[in-house]
C-alpha cells in the first residue's frame, strides 16, 4: 500500500475524522487489491521477454548458418514454432494464468515468423516482404481467440499496419487483405469492450484501432488530394460520431481515442484544406473510381452513426464537430468551381469549430476544451500567416487579441467555476 | 469456450502453422527433385531483409523474349516465358506470351515491362539468393572485381524449373557456388 495514504490515514485517524476500525478495513482493501499485481508484473515481464527473445531467434536465424545442410536449416526453421506451440499447448489445456497465456502467445507470434522467413530463406523463395508478412497474419490470428493474448493482439496490428503500408504505400496496390486481417479482430475487440467496459486495456484498443484505420486508409487512396481530404475528414467525422456513442462517450476522455482522433484528424484536415492553393489541387477529373467509392461509404458509415444518435436523442445539443464532415463535403463540391470561396469558407468553419470548442468547454467547465478550442482559432490564424500578405501591425494585433483571448476565457471559467463551488 | 472447440481450434491452428511453411518446403524440394536446371547469366548485388537476413539481388541477362501474346501488357503483369538450352546449359527465352501456350517447353512466370518492337521486356522473378551476413557484399565486390580484370568466364544462377515453377538452387561464379568463390578471396587476402 502506499505510504503516502497510509501516512494520511494516521492523521485521520490522529484528527478522529475515521475510526481506526476504518483505517484498518481501507488498509485491508488496499492489501486485496495488491495481490493482483505481481500477476500483472509476471504477465509485462513475460510479454517483454518473449518479444525479446522472439525478435532475437528471427535476427540469428537472418544471420545465414551456410555451413549447415539444407536438411538442418529446414529442421531449425521448426525447432521455434514447436516450442511455442507445445508452450501453448501447455497453457491452454492447463487453463494457465493470463500471464502465461500472454507469454506464450507472444512467442508463439515471433515462433511462426521464423520458421516462415527461414523457409523462404533455405529455398530463396521469392516474393517482397508483403507476401511474407500476409502469411504470418494469417497463421498468427487464431492465437489471438484460443489463447485470448492482448500483446499478441496488438503485435498482430502492428504487423497488419506494415502489411498495409507495404502494398498500399510499396506496392501502390490496395491492401484488401490487411481489411480483412482487421475485420477479424472485430469480435475479439467487441468481446472486450462486453467484458471491461472501462478497463485500461480496452482503452489502449480504442486508440490503436482507429489509429490502424487512419494509417490503412491512406494506403488505399491513389487520387492524391482532389479527394483525399474529404475522404480523410468523412473518416475522422465516423471516428467523432462513434466517439459520442454512449459507450464511449461515458468514457474518460483520454480513453476516447475516436473522439480524440476525430477532433484532432478534423482539425487538421480542415486546417490543410484552408489554404487557397490546396483547392486548386481539387480536380475531378484525377479522383479515381475507388477513392470515390471509399469516400461515399464512410460519409454513409458518419451518416448511418448521426442517425442512431439521432434516434437514441444523443445530438443535443448541438456540436458542430458532428457534422463538420458533411459542411466539408458540401464545400468540396463548391470548390471544384470556386476554388478560392471554398477556401474562404474552410476558414470561417475551422474558426466555427474553435468557438465550439470554447463553447463546450466552458459549458462543461472543462479547461482542456476550452483551450483546445483556444489552440484551434490561433493554429488558424497561424497558418493564415504563410499564404496571406497582412501586414505586421494586423497580425501582431491578432496575436494579441488571441492571447487575451486565452487570458479572459481562462479567468472567466476559473471564476465560474469558484462560483459553482460556493454554490455547492 | 467449449473445450472441445478450444481442441478443435487448436489442432487446427497448429495443423496450419505446419502446413504452409511444409507446403512451401515440400513445392520447392519437388522442383528440386523432378524439374529440369538451367543456368541463367547474372550480377549480383546486395541488398537486405529485415527479417530474412542479406541476399544478393541477381540481375539477370536474360530479361527480353519475342513476344506472340496480346498487347498492351501492363506494368508487372504476369507474362509466360518459354526457355530452351544452349550446348552448355545456359537457359534461353524463345517467347513469351500473357498466357500459357500448348506446348511441351518448359516456361517461367515474370513480370511483364512492356512490348516493343514485337519483344517484351520482362523481369525473372527468382531474383533473391540469400547468403550468410557476411559473404552478400564480398560476394558482389568479388564479381565486380573479377569482371574489371577479365577473370569473370561466367555468373550464372542454376534454377530448377517444373511447370513454371522456379527455384534458385545456387549460384556460381567461374563454375564454383558463389559461397566457395567469396571463402576462396577471403582465403587469399587472410594468407597476404
Amino acid at each position: 500500500m502506499n505510504s503516502k495514504i497510509e501516512k494520511e490515514l494516521d492523521e485521520l485517524v490522529a484528527h478522529k475524522i475515521v475510526t481506526p476500525q476504518v483505517r484498518q478495513d481501507i488498509k485491508q482493501y488496499y492489501a486485496t487489491k495488491e495481490t493482483d499485481r505481481p500477476n500483472r508484473l509476471f504477465a509485462i515481464f513475460g510479454v517483454l521477454g518473449s518479444v525479446l527473445t522472439g525478435l532475437g531467434i528471427i535476427l540469428i536465424l537472418a544471420h545465414n548458418w551456410d555451413d549447415f545442410s539444407r536438411t538442418t536449416r529446414t529442421i531449425w526453421a521448426f525447432v521455434p514454432l514447436a516450442v511455442g506451440q507445445l508452450l501453448a499447448a501447455f497453457t491452454l489445456f492447463k487453463n494457465k494464468s493470463a500471464a502465461w497465456k500472454e507469454t506464450t502467445g507472444v512467442f508463439l507470434f515471433f515462433a511462426i515468423g521464423t520458421s516462415i522467413s527461414l523457409v523462404s530463406q533455405i529455398y530463396n523463395i521469392p516474393g517482397a516482404v508483403d507476401s511474407y508478412l500476409l502469411s504470418w497474419l494469417v497463421l498468427a490470428a487464431p492465437i489471438i481467440y484460443l489463447l485470448k493474448s492482448h500483446a499478441t493482439t496488438l503485435l498482430y496490428v502492428v504487423l497488419l499496419v506494415s502489411y498495409g503500408c507495404a502494398v498500399g504505400y510499396g506496392d501502390n496496390e490496395s491492401p484488401y487483405w490487411a481489411l480483412v486481417a482487421l475485420l477479424a479482430i472485430v469480435p475479439h475487440y467487441l468481446k472486450l469492450i462486453k467484458e471491461l467496459p472501462a478497463g485500461n486495456l480496452t482503452g489502449i484498443y480504442h486508440w490503436i484501432l482507429p489509429l490502424s484505420v487512419l494509417v490503412l486508409l491512406g494506403a488505399f487512396l491513389n487520387s492524391g488530394f482532389s479527394i483525399g481530404l474529404l475522404t480523410h475528414v468523412c473518416l475522422f467525422g465516423l471516428f467523432y460520431n462513434l466517439g459520442k456513442l454512449p459507450y464511449f462517450n461515458a468514457q474518460k476522455l483520454r480513453r476516447n481515442g475516436y473522439l480524440i482522433i476525430g477532433s484532432l484528424g478534423t482539425v487538421v484536415s480542415l486546417l490543410i484544406a484552408s489554404f487557397s492553393y490546396v483547392w486548386e489541387e481539387f480536380l475531378p477529373e484525377k479522383i479515381s473510381t475507388n477513392d470515390t467509392v471509399i469516400t461515399i461509404s464512410l460519409a454513409m458509415a458518419a451518416v448511418a452513426v448521426l442517425g442512431y444518435l439521432f434516434r437514441k436523442h444523443k445530438l443535443l445539443p448541438f456540436n458542430l464537430f458532428q457534422f463538420s464532415f458533411l459542411i466539408f463535403g458540401g464545400l468540396c463540391f463548391f470548390g471544384f468551381s470556386q476554388p478560392e470561396i471554398a477556401s474562404v469558407l474552410t476558414n470561417i468553419l475551422i474558426l466555427a469549430l474553435g468557438l465550439f470548442a470554447v463553447l463546450i468547454g466552458s459549458r462543461k467547465e472543462k479547461f482542456s476544451i476550452l483551450n483546445y478550442g483556444l489552440l484551434v482559432i490561433t493554429a488558424l490564424v497561424t497558418c493564415r500567416f504563410f499564404d496571406t500578405e497582412i501586414p505586421f501591425v494586423v497580425r501582431g494585433l491578432l496575436f494579441v487579441a488571441i492571447g487575451a483571448g486565452f487570458f479572459a476565457a481562462n479567468y472567466f471559467m476559473y471564476k465560474k467555476q469558484l462560483k459553482t463551488k460556493a454554490h455547492e | 469456450m467449449n473445450k472441445l472447440f478450444i481442441s478443435i481450434g487448436f489442432a487446427v491452428m497448429v495443423l496450419a502453422q505446419w502446413f504452409v511453411p511444409g507446403k512451401m518446403i515440400l513445392d520447392q524440394e519437388r522442383v528440386l527433385a523432378e524439374g529440369t536446371s538451367y543456368k541463367f547469366r547474372t550480377r549480383p548485388i546486395d541488398p537486405s531483409d529485415p527479417l530474412r537476413g542479406k541476399y544478393i539481388t541477381l540481375s539477370y541477362e536474360m530479361n527480353k523474349a519475342k513476344w506472340i501474346g496480346e498487347a498492351p501488357v501492363n506494368w508487372k503483369d504476369n507474362v509466360y516465358v518459354y526457355l530452351k538450352k544452349d550446348k552448355n546449359g545456359f537457359a534461353q527465352a524463345t517467347q513469351a506470351s500473357n498466357k500459357p501456350l500448348k506446348t511441351d517447353q518448359e516456361y517461367v512466370v515474370a513480370q511483364g515491362y512492356g512490348v516493343y518492337n514485337d519483344s517484351i521486356n520482362f523481369q525473372l522473378s527468382f531474383t533473391r539468393f540469400y547468403m550468410e551476413e557476411s559473404k552478400a557484399y564480398p560476394a558482389e565486390l568479388a564479381v565486380q572485381q573479377a569482371a574489371s580484370d577479365s577473370l569473370l568466364d561466367n555468373c550464372y544462377g542454376l534454377v530448377f524449373i517444373k511447370n513454371g515453377s522456379a527455384v534458385l538452387e545456387n549460384v556460381f561464379v567461374n563454375d564454383t557456388p558463389i559461397k566457395e568463390y567469396v571463402e576462396e578471396g577471403q582465403q587469399k587476402n587472410a594468407n597476404l
